[in-house]
């Protein structure tokens, strides 16, 4: 089959990303749009934009019947779904499938496997693949909370439909852990529509690690090296970078390896990501496994130059993939920075307002990846980020100095964002000797908000001398007194 | 002429005068000359105050001018000086619970009439993926619950209000 026209199913900057390789190969283009919603880099990009009608945006990015029949109304033979929304809807799949549209991605029941956690788990725990003690409450609901406590302290609670943090509680003493099971079920519930739920060890100190892959649906799978992704706040990633600074050169080999045994083992198509828990002693875990191309994947592409969206569009053509694995290099390294609207020193919350002015840093080795422009709008309707800033240095110190430079450089003003908390994490010198694990961020939350040198007499200057109505009246009683006075300049 | 900035949540009241030459800002620090040209860049000027020289990049909103300089964002808010004059709006800070981020309202504990004690839940919000219980902030009785489950809401939105108290 061939591709000739791309609807991509998102927005945002994933949206301008896909919608870049895809113009670059030729496609024709086409992208969604929501009536309130502001122009993005993506509507400038695309060919066509499409108009999507919705309750509120978000409902309308995922209305499956909407956006199939935009797909054959506007004549796309594939949709690309970018991540979030409906990118890992075995629903979505089948629809398009149903009305000869092809999904660049992989197959509905893989989907549906990697997509409930206690499936997955039981899946890549059947075929000799490392997992974390747990218990799953479907093995018997009656004793669910007994077998969660002989799991043994600190446990944590995840919804068995979850992902990306929703509805996941620690736990560290058995006297809250029925409060906190009822308040996971709950937001599973909410989240998911699934209030079943499971617990695992808690790893103390964890590294998050997670390896791409990328298969062709017949049998061959490759991986592109491994992601560090251990500086979350909320269970959320803010910085990502490749290589891990916590491996070996044979751990590196033995994580990689594993996880593309995992996609071998379903058959994978497309790009895929297996996330792993590593612990303190070098152990690691299965996690779970993404079924789409992941919001940090650039850093992948910084280190092995391959364009992985090239490569989900070639293996949804039928064409296989571009390389075999010993033509997949990891050359220097890459730290991707999310930019997000939000107030880092107000528990991160998310922050609204106009773009005023906007300036991207430019330089070798810089990468931005922005979903907004200019004089747009930031509005709570979506996720808080704003944009990807990339870098790639030939090692680790090099590309954290051209992070630090580069994060230190992008102007957005008009709304708070979080790039002043951003560099404060690069300079932390926990950061630099790579000593990090998921809960660095909440450990050193002090350490990365305190306000650094006072600066407010200076800020104070210029917002003072900034203010041309402040200025000419000012002048004006300057002007007053001169003539009083009766001086001359 | 007088002005009052907000700084990280700190207010500063400064007044900008011109002495014929230079401007000086006098602050309840001191004195300080100072003066900001603009350069090429968009929203781009070099000020000079304090015996140093700094880039900066800048950009006026309504509310409060942002400003990029030494590799930080800052945020200046503009207080009109006439307008905090005009005083308070009205209710006591305790008589209403003010959504401290944008959210949805999971559950609403209680309805208009009800008498709650002091750390009574009042209801449940969820925000930034977190829920959150929201408990009533003395003894009294509710007022108004202006959202109910499922509605969204936004920052410093009142989400609960208890009757005044009376004396």
């Amino acid at each position: 089959m061939t591709i000739s026209k791309l609807l991509v199913a998102n927005r945002g900057e994933i949206a301008a990303r896909v919608l870049r390789t895809a113009k670059a190969r030729g496609l024709e283009t086409a992208v969604l749009r929501h009536a309130s919603e502001q122009e993005g880099p993506a509507h400038v990009i695309a060919d066509e934009v499409v108009t999507i009608d919705g309750p509120t945006p978000v409902a309308a990015y995922l209305d499956i019947p909407q956006i199939v029949e935009v797909a054959k109304r506007i004549g796309a033979d594939a949709v690309h779904p970018g991540y979030g929304f409906l990118s890992e809807n075995a629903g979505f799949v089948a629809a398009l499938e149903k009305a000869g549209v092809t999904f660049v991605g992989p197959t509905s029941d893989v989907i549906d496997l990697m997509g409930d956690k206690v499936r997955a788990r039981a899946f890549v725990e059947e075929r000799g693949f490392p997992v974390a003690p747990s218990a799953i409450e479907d093995d018997g609901p009656a004793t669910f909370i007994e077998r969660a406590r002989a799991v043994g302290y600190p446990l944590l609670i995840k919804p068995s439909a979850g992902g990306g943090g929703k509805g996941m509680r620690v736990v560290r003493a058995d006297a809250a852990l029925e409060a906190e099971i009822e308040a996971a079920r709950r937001e599973g519930k909410r989240y998911f529509g699934d209030g079943r739920l499971f617990v695992e060890r808690y790893i103390e100190r964890p590294r998050h690690i997670e390896v791409q892959v990328m298969g062709d649906g017949k049998g061959n799978v490759v991986h592109f090296w491994e992601r560090e992704c251990s500086i979350q706040r909320r269970f959320q990633k803010i910085i990502e970078e490749t290589p891990s600074p916590a491996l070996s050169p044979e751990q590196r080999l033995d994580i990689c390896e594993t996880a593309a045994g995992i996609a071998r083992a379903v058959n994978y198509r497309g790009a895929g990501t297996v996330e792993f828990i590593y612990a303190q002693d070098g152990a690691f875990y299965f996690l779970e496994m993404n079924t789409r191309l992941q919001v940090e994947h650039p850093v992948t592409e910084m280190v092995t130059g391959f364009d992985l969206v090239a490569e989900q569009l070639r293996i949804a053509a039928g064409e296989g993939l571009s390389a075999a694995q010993a033509d997949i290099p990891q050359t220097g390294h890459s730290i991707e920075l999310r930019i997000c609207a939000e107030d880092a020193t107000a528990d991160f919350r998310p922050s609204i307002g106009n773009i005023l002015l906007l300036d991207e840093p430019r330089g070798e080795g810089v990468r931005v990846d922005s979903g907004i422009l200019d004089g747009g709008k930031v509005t709570t309707d979506f996720d808080p980020m704003l944009s990807k800033l990339i870098v790639h240095g030939s090692d680790r110190a090099q590309a954290i100095a051209r992070a630090r430079h580069a994060v230190q450089n992008y102007v957005i003003l008009g709304v708070t964002t979080n790039t002043g908390y951003l560099d404060a994490i690069l300079a932390h010198p926990d950061f630099a000797s790579g000593d990090v694990s998921t809960g660095f961020l909440a450990e050193q939350a002090d350490a990365l908000t305190a306000p650094g040198e006072n600066v407010d007499d200076l800020l104070m200057a210029v917002a003072a001398l900034s203010d041309e109505r402040l200025v000419a009246e000012v002048m004006q009683i300057s002007d007053m007194h001169r003539k009083m006075g009766g001086w001359r300049n | 002429m007088r002005r009052i900035f907000q700084i990280g949540g700190e207010e500063t009241e400064c007044w900008l005068a011109h002495d014929g030459s230079r401007f000086v800002l006098n602050t309840p620090e001191g004195v300080l000359p100072c003066r900001l040209d603009p350069t090429t860049s968009p929203g781009g000027f070099v000020l000079r105050a304090r015996g140093l020289v700094r880039d900066v990049r800048l950009a006026a909103g309504p509310e409060a001018t942002f400003v990029h300089m030494d590799g930080r964002t800052y945020e200046v808010g503009r207080v009109d000086p006439a307008e905090r004059l005009a005083g308070s709006d009205g209710g006591a800070s305790d008589d209403r619970l003010v959504a401290p981020m944008p959210g949805v309202v999971v559950s609403v504990a209680v309805k208009p009439g009800d008498i709650v004690a002091a750390g009574q839940p009042l209801l449940v919000i969820e925000s930034m993926k977190l829920e959150t219980t929201l408990a009533a902030p003395r003894d009294g009785v509710v007022a108004e619950i202006p959202f109910a489950a499922g509605d969204s809401f936004g920052l410093k939105d009142v989400l609960a209000q208890l009757a005044p108290e009376e004396d």
